[in-house]
């Protein structure tokens, strides 16, 4: 038996999204029990299935997050703070 | 609508072998072999079950109208009044057994829904585009599954079993192919096309070419049941189950 990833994907716009896994014995019996076990209330319009060897993960480790790098994370605070700073400054110099 | 009492008598042949193979096939909720296979197969004993609903509620009617329940007609009857096969009445006690009788059956209901496309009763013609593709999911199900069974080989010699679940089943099989009590009425109606006579011949013709290409072996006998009003020493086990929470709460709804 193979282990495959489930997705589905609803009509519309939405994307597909992992809704689990399931064991079968090859592709046409995994896509008999993707619906069976996953699809059987219309939960998705479109299944894709993924055999979970073919699936290449990346370690974790390596998407953890550089502490030191705080201008990847930009809110936009720096840039709201400078406007804020220049509106005020203008409304100064409108009134002097 | 009123049917006449041959196509009364005819879907309700077929209604009652969907209503005990659909119950029975429920036994195996939570004990199927691994979990995709569980809800795949109680899915399938769901649809045989909606089908033997679609018939009841075809031959009860409009029930303002008639006053008959679907509930009343599929459980209340003497047993002599059903008309099941004995097939479908048959418990599994293994898993080999449940696929085999799954297998011969919905190979069947091929022959027996096809022999309904342009059949006088409408209402039982236009039942057929919905349940055909459920059932040519039920007859993909069941030939995957033996096909990959006896393709693997594991500690269990999936072969000996079937063949075994064969030995078992297979001198009843016949039973589905005992003819409906008016079947030659239904047929001069229209209600069917052909006689469960010469369905079955088809059948066999399939199933035996089937167990050739699989590697197994069966021996057919002729049906024990002599006809449709006489039930199996299973039944009364079926029916009563069937019936346990009505007899402990009659107002019992779902």
């Amino acid at each position: 038996m193979n282990v495959y990833e489930v997705f589905l994907k609803k009509a519309g716009k939405d994307e597909f999204r992992h809704a689990g896994s399931l064991e079968a014995p090859d592709a046409e019996m995994a896509i008999m029990y993707g619906r069976e076990s996953y699809s059987r209330r219309a939960e998705g319009a479109e299944m894709w299935l993924v055999e979970r060897s073919n699936v290449i993960e990346a370690d974790p480790s390596f998407l953890a997050a550089n502490a030191d790098k705080p201008h990847r994370h930009n809110d936009g605070s720096a840039v709201a703070d400078r406007r804020k700073r220049n509106r005020a400054q203008a409304q100064e110099n409108e009134q002097s | 609508m009123t049917l006449s009492p041959a196509a009364y008598d005819y879907l309700l042949t077929l209604a009652d072998d969907e209503h005990m193979i659909g119950a029975r096939h429920t036994a195996w909720i939570g004990m199927g072999p691994f979990l995709e296979e569980d809800l795949a197969f109680c899915s399938i004993a769901q649809d045989e079950l909606g089908h033997a609903i679609a018939l009841y509620r075809l031959i009860t009617g409009d029930e303002s109208l008639t006053g008959v329940e679907v509930d009343t007609l599929a459980l209340d009857r003497p047993h002599g009044e059903y008309r099941s096969s004995w097939l479908c009445e048959w418990p599994t006690d293994d898993w080999a057994s449940a696929l085999i009788r799954h297998w011969l059956y919905d190979l069947a209901e091929q022959l027996r829904w096809q022999n309904l496309a342009s059949s006088s009763v409408a209402e039982a013609a236009a039942l057929l585009p919905g349940i055909e593709r459920e059932e040519a999911f039920h007859r993909q199900h069941a030939t995957s599954l033996l096909d990959r069974v006896l393709a693997t080989s594991g500690p269990t010699d999936a072969r000996a079993k079937l063949n075994a679940a064969l030995a078992e089943l297979a001198p009843v099989a016949d039973s589905l192919w005992v003819a409906p009590m008016l079947e030659a009425e239904a047929i001069a109606e229209g209600v069917a096309a052909l006689t469960f006579a010469e369905l079955g011949v088809r059948w066999y013709t399939t199933v035996r070419g089937e167990l050739t290409r699989l590697g197994l072996t069966a021996t057919f006998d002729p049906s024990a049941q002599t006809d449709r009003t006489v039930r199996s020493p299973h039944f009364e086990t079926l029916h009563t189950d069937l019936n346990a929470v009505r007899v402990e709460d009659p107002t019992a709804i779902w």
